[in-house]
């Protein structure tokens, strides 16, 4: 063993295994906004504010996670913000009427998953392109919220599941740590167990993947479940915060679920992408949008800046990465 | 054009013909396309040094070498792909800087890649015409008649029943490989470079190709003819020029060089007409009875292998080789009959049953099929036992390189990175990681389909070797080939297939390229077709 040891060509150190040279690209983009933003806005480098930046991006955080996933194996999303909305409205719903918090909890939490089996199934098993599948869940998914509450809140979410989601400990709010331990299960779903691989490999090469045995439906559907519980539980840290679920609530919210997946390295081709990348992806967006609304940015600008951020990501990342 | 119908002394005229013409010519004409000293560096390495060589018109120049020699690079120098870094080109004389494969198009050159590069939907015609559309109505329409009556006119050259207004994706792979062809006549090229235009074509395909060639090159075409198969290039080839390393080794009259010399040249080294090694062990392992598929036209197969044993399947494109062999690799759905495997019986549901039941497919389309071009190597190769290697669902990665070590040490993967995304290896060594995989997976069972296809010489005796040092260790190994040396070289027994159906096994005292072509072909007389062990690609 030892002759073969010593005939290896080095390997780099495991730290850099998971943390890729995509990643450190990313990072630096993110210091790069920081570093504007400290140099134009007093206070924003302050620990209250970069706080702050990571609280706001936790919703986003969560769902690009489980957007991050469904991408790598070749698949889009686009239904995470209604499936939210679904699993906000009946969790509330179910609190407002008095079950306990962890069985409502688990109930949202699984009709997220439902959600995303439902489109799941559609891709895996009758064979429909995930962009379509998951645009028709995305009207009616949102219809279902809607109908089902009318189209009015649900208000009056109790404080004891409040405090769970808004509150902080140590002066670190619930949904970063949260988002962390997430983020962390994900990074290990993808680097150490054999689901992770399987999801590179059915998006890096379907018909390759199916040769070699690796079962296609179920890593197609364990990303897009996935998805849908981390909507879920996105919901939650949302109508924590307000203490009311709004049946439209969630709109929009695939759009920067996929753009900080983008930016954080994921090929929307499929079979690559990155945990650390998406984090620091929703981190610069949180981090944009936070230091323009300090500095007092109409909403109309920070629309467009986050517009411009996000081409400048991929052209950096095309040019960087070169052709073919 | 269904039946090969090629023989010796028809060829032996044509290139008579040929040589007579290149002769009258050769003192009037300047070289048609002339390479001196083309060197071309990525980063550090150089991948082409002080490349010379020149062609004249009329004249079917092979380049030869191993993958990696700096065919492709050359080719891609040529057709205004990627610039070189020093050195000069010249097209009949004039110095040529291209700065886009669109101005290598209008000096006159036409690529024929080896994966062609059409687009499915759209038809013959409008292939033929992508990029430069025939355009009326002040350049606002396109005018599809037109562009469809002169890709008519082209193919008719080739083959007239290519109808141009029919979608690309419904044409077989010869048929694309011909309206590549047709292109190039259509612009008038007056160098043609061709890489392994071959690769896909049936023995009569190939030889209809094979006019087509020697008409273009009769009208003064230069044609750079890029392939692996040895006995073509002899057959259609005037001139070679033998790369190695990137380096030119030395131009050869293929007329007169003989073929072992050649590779001799390519390789650096002789590569010995190898015997064939038998490892039969007494016990059947494979028992498949009247096995029938679901999908394809694979009908009524029933054959054994034993421990040990390399069987050959022989056939036509299309006779049901490949289809045969992803039926027992459960990939393809068995419609009725039987696989045992150690006397039992297999329920394949897909690919999963088929490999836990020990059978591993190496597939022919390797990037297709076979790898995940972005994952390292130790990850493809891992890829159908990772479960092996998981322990309470976490992947021990330390446990995965070790045996990713060990086996594609064994197999000798070139370089030796076994971090390295596989798309960065060449065909050869994919092919490797492929047996190291089915090795990690502990398979019995090997099914390779065409597994030197699109692969050199040296690394092409290196997967014999492997072939032979699994079977000796008691594997049981099915090989499908289109190549019958490689057949005959490797096979205990051939298995020769027509029409979805086995035709024939025979023994290795009956295993003579002229008995598997004529059962492949359905011939009863089979002298009749004497020629055919002359280029054998069946």
């Amino acid at each position: 063993m030892s002759d073969i040891a010593a005939e290896m060509p080095k390997r780099s150190p495991k730290l850099f295994s998971s943390f890729s040279l995509r990643d450190a690209g990313t990072l630096i983009g993110l210091i790069l906004i920081v570093a504007v933003f400290a140099a134009l806005v007093p206070g924003f480098l302050s620990e209250r504010n970069l706080i702050n930046i990571l609280q706001q991006s936790s919703i986003n955080a969560c769902i690009a996670l489980g957007m991050t996933l469904v991408i790598i194996s070749g698949g889009i999303d686009l239904s995470v913000g209604p499936t939210a909305a679904i699993s906000a409205v009946l969790t509330a719903t179910l609190l407002v009427s008095g079950v306990p918090v962890p069985v409502a909890l688990l109930a949202g939490l699984g009709i997220g998953a439902f959600c995303g089996l439902v489109n799941g199934v559609l891709v895996a098993y009758v064979g429909l392109q995930p962009f379509i599948v998951t645009l028709g869940t995305l009207s009616t998914y949102r219809a279902i919220a809607l109908i089902y509450t009318g189209g009015n809140p649900v208000l009056g979410v109790p404080q004891g599941f409040r405090s769970l989601f808004n509150g902080n400990i140590a002066g670190i709010p619930n949904s970063v740590i949260i988002v962390a331990v997430v983020a962390f299960a994900a990074w290990v779903l993808l680097k150490k167990t054999p689901i992770g691989e399987y999801l590179l490999a059915v998006g890096g090469n379907e018909e390759a993947s199916y040769v070699a045995g690796v079962p296609i439906a179920l890593t197609k559907i364990t990303a897009y479940v996935i998805s849908g519980v981390l909507a879920a539980l996105a919901s939650f840290i949302l109508i924590g915060r307000l203490g009311a679920a709004e049946p439209i609530l969630g709109n929009l919210w695939e759009l920067d679920a996929i753009a900080a997946a983008a930016i954080g390295g994921a090929s929307l081709m499929g079979g690559k992408g990155s945990i650390v990348g998406t984090i620091l992806g929703a981190i610069i967006l949180g981090a944009m949008r936070n230091g323009l609304t300090l500095m007092n940015v109409q909403a109309f600008y920070q629309l467009l800046a986050t517009g411009l951020i996000i081409l400048v990501a991929m052209m950096i990342d095309r040019a960087t990465r070169g052709r073919g | 054009m269904l039946r090969p119908r090629s023989n010796r002394n028809r060829s032996r005229s044509l290139q008579d013909r040929l040589s007579s013409f290149d002769e009258s010519t050769e003192m009037t004409t300047t070289a048609r396309l002339r390479f001196e000293g083309i060197t071309k560096t990525f980063q550090s390495a150089k991948a082409l040094s002080d490349v010379s060589f020149s062609v004249k018109p009329g004249e079917v120049h092979a380049l030869l070498g191993e993958n990696g020699a700096g065919k492709s690079t050359l080719l891609r120098i040529l057709s205004g792909v990627s610039p070189q870094t020093s050195g000069e080109f010249f097209v009949d004389g004039k110095l040529a800087t291209f700065k886009s494969p669109e101005d290598a198009r209008r000096a006159g050159i036409a690529m024929i890649h080896q994966e062609l590069q059409q687009i499915p939907n759209l038809t013959v015609a409008q292939n033929m015409f992508l990029g430069h559309p025939l355009k009326y109505a002040g350049g606002l329409l396109v005018n599809r008649r037109e562009q469809e009556k002169r890709a008519a006119a082209a193919l008719a050259m080739i083959d007239p029943s290519i109808d141009p207004s029919t979608p690309i994706k419904d044409l077989k792979v010869a048929q694309r490989q011909i309206v590549e062809i047709a292109r190039a006549l259509l612009e008038n090229a007056k160098i043609v470079a061709m890489d392994e235009p071959t690769s896909s074509l049936t023995p009569a395909e190939f030889e209809s190709l094979a006019v087509v060639i020697q008409k273009m090159a009769a009208s003064g075409v230069a044609i750079i003819y890029v392939s692996h198969k040895m006995d073509e290039v002899f057959r259609i080839c005037h001139q070679g020029t033998v790369m190695r390393d990137g380096n030119v080794v030395g131009t050869v009259d293929l007329r007169s060089a003989v073929q072992a010399d050649v590779i001799a040249m390519m390789v650096g080294r002789e590569l010995m007409q190898e015997e064939h090694k038998t490892f039969v062990k007494e016990d059947v392992r494979v028992d498949v009875r009247n096995l029938s598929s679901a999908v394809t036209h694979v009908r009524d197969v029933s054959f054994t292998v034993r421990r040990g044993e390399v069987v050959g399947v022989a056939g036509l494109v299309g006779s049901g080789r490949t289809e045969l062999l992803r039926l027992i690799a459960g990939v393809d759905k068995i419609g009725s009959g039987d696989i045992n495997v150690d006397g039992r019986a297999l329920k394949l549901t897909g690919p999963r049953s088929a490999i836990d039941a020990g059978i591993g497919l190496l597939p022919e389309e390797r990037k297709r099929e076979g790898i995940i071009p972005m994952r390292p190597v130790s990850v493809n190769m891992v890829l159908p036992s990772l479960r092996k290697f998981a322990r309470v669902g976490i992947v021990r990665h330390s446990a995965v390189n070790k045996s990713a070590e060990t086996l594609l040490k064994r197999v000798n993967l070139r370089p030796f990175q076994i971090d390295r995304p596989i798309k960065l290896f060449s065909g050869g060594n994919q092919q490797k990681a492929i047996i190291a995989r089915w090795l990690a997976a502990g398979s019995e069972i090997l099914l390779f389909d065409e597994p030197t296809r699109g692969i050199d010489v040296g690394a092409k005796s290196e997967i014999y070797h492997l072939i032979e040092n699994l079977a000796a260790e008691g594997k049981s190994i099915i090989v499908v080939s289109s190549e019958l040396p490689e057949v005959i070289r490797l096979s205990d027994r051939v298995m020769v297939m027509r029409d979805g159906r086995i035709a024939a096994q025979l023994e290795r005292h009956e295993m003579t390229e002229q008995a598997i072509v004529s059962h492949a072909v359905g011939d009863r007389e089979p002298n009749t077709d004497s020629s055919m062990q002359e280029h054998a690609h069946v």
